[in-house]
C-alpha cells in the first residue's frame, strides 16, 4: 500500500472480485427476467416417399416431407442477458421398435428483438427427415413441438417449449418416389 | 531519487485512507453499475459505468496526492550506544 505498485495490486484485486460479483448477479438476474413466449404450430398432412437410403446405400430409406405454419412471439425472451435464441421445430414419435425419437426438422437463430416475431407459412423441413430404421411404417403419429434455447451473455443456457401441435400427425403409407 | 518518484510512497494514514476509499467506492460502483444496466436492460451501460468509474477511482487512489502524505510519521531519535559498532552497508542517506 505504501508504493504505487502495491496500491495498483490492492485496488485491481478488489476490482476483479467486484467484477465477479457483478457477473454472478447478472447471471442470477436472468432467472427472474423473461416470460413464457406464445406461439402456434400447424402441420399439414405429412408426405412419405420411398427414397434411396443414405446410410443404407444399397437399400431404401423413407424420407418424410413436412409442411408447417409457425406463428410465435419470442420478444418476451429478450432481456439484457439474452445473446441469441435458437428455435427449433422437433418431431417426436415412437418408431416400430418402440424407440422414442426426437428429430429436429427445422431451426432458426434469432439475434435481435426486432426479429423475434415468427410468421412462417408453408415452411418446409430444412433437414432430411428420415427414420433411422429405414421405414416410417408402424410409426406412432408424431407430435411437433417448437422449442427454444436461450443463450445468455453470462450464465446458464435455458431451454423451453413455445408451442406444440394439439393433435398428433400420423405418417401415411410411403409413396413410390416420383422421378426427379 | 528517480525510483522514489516512481514508488510514489504515501504515509500510514494515507494507506488506511486509500484502502477505505477503494473498498467503499468499488462496492458502490458495482451496485450502481448493476442497477444502471438492469433499469436500461442493456449490459453495455453496466460495463461502461463499471469501467469508467473504476478508471476515475484509479486516478483518485493511485497517485501520491498530498492528502495521503499529510501525516508523516515522527520517529524516535536514534539511540547511539557507546561501543556499538554499526556496520557500513550500501544504503546511505
Amino acid at each position: 500500500m505504501h508504493t504505487l505498485l502495491s496500491r495498483v495490486n490492492n485496488a485491481s484485486a478488489f476490482m476483479s472480485s467486484c467484477m465477479m460479483t457483478l457477473l454472478a448477479a447478472i447471471a442470477i438476474s436472468s432467472f427472474f427476467l423473461g416470460s413464457q413466449p406464445t406461439g402456434e404450430v400447424g402441420i399439414s398432412p405429412v408426405k412419405v416417399f420411398a427414397a434411396k437410403g443414405r446410410r443404407h446405400y444399397s437399400g431404401k430409406q423413407d424420407a418424410a416431407f413436412v409442411n408447417f405454419n409457425v406463428t410465435a412471439d419470442l420478444a418476451p425472451l429478450f432481456h439484457w442477458n439474452t445473446k441469441q435464441l435458437f428455435v427449433s421445430l422437433e418431431a417426436e414419435y415412437t418408431n416400430m421398435h418402440g424407440v422414442q425419437n426426437t428429430v429436429v426438422i427445422w431451426d432458426k437463430i434469432i439475434r435481435r428483438k426486432q426479429d423475434a416475431q415468427l410468421h412462417i407459412e408453408g415452411g418446409k423441413n430444412k433437414y432430411a427427415f428420415r427414420e433411422v430404421s429405414t421405414s416410417f411404417k408402424d410409426v406412432s403419429p408424431a407430435s411437433y413441438a417448437l422449442k427454444y434455447n436461450l443463450m445468455p451473455y453470462v450464465g446458464v443456457l435455458q431451454y423451453g417449449e413455445i408451442a406444440r401441435t394439439s393433435d398428433d400427425v400420423p405418417f401415411p403409407e410411403a409413396q413410390a418416389k416420383v422421378a426427379s | 531519487m528517480d525510483s522514489q518518484i516512481l514508488e510514489a510512497r504515501i504515509d500510514f494514514h494515507g494507506q488506511s485512507l486509500m484502502e477505505k476509499i477503494t473498498k467503499g467506492s468499488l462496492v458502490l460502483i458495482t451496485v450502481v453499475a448493476f442497477l444502471a444496466g438492469f433499469v436500461t436492460q442493456s449490459m453495455q451501460y453496466t460495463f461502461a459505468v463499471f469501467g469508467g468509474a473504476s478508471a476515475m477511482l484509479a486516478l483518485v487512489v493511485l497517485p501520491p496526492w498530498p492528502m495521503y502524505n499529510s501525516h508523516p510519521p515522527t520517529w524516535l531519535p536514534a539511540i547511539v550506544e557507546p561501543g556499538l559498532v554499526v556496520e557500513k552497508t550500501g544504503i546511505s542517506k
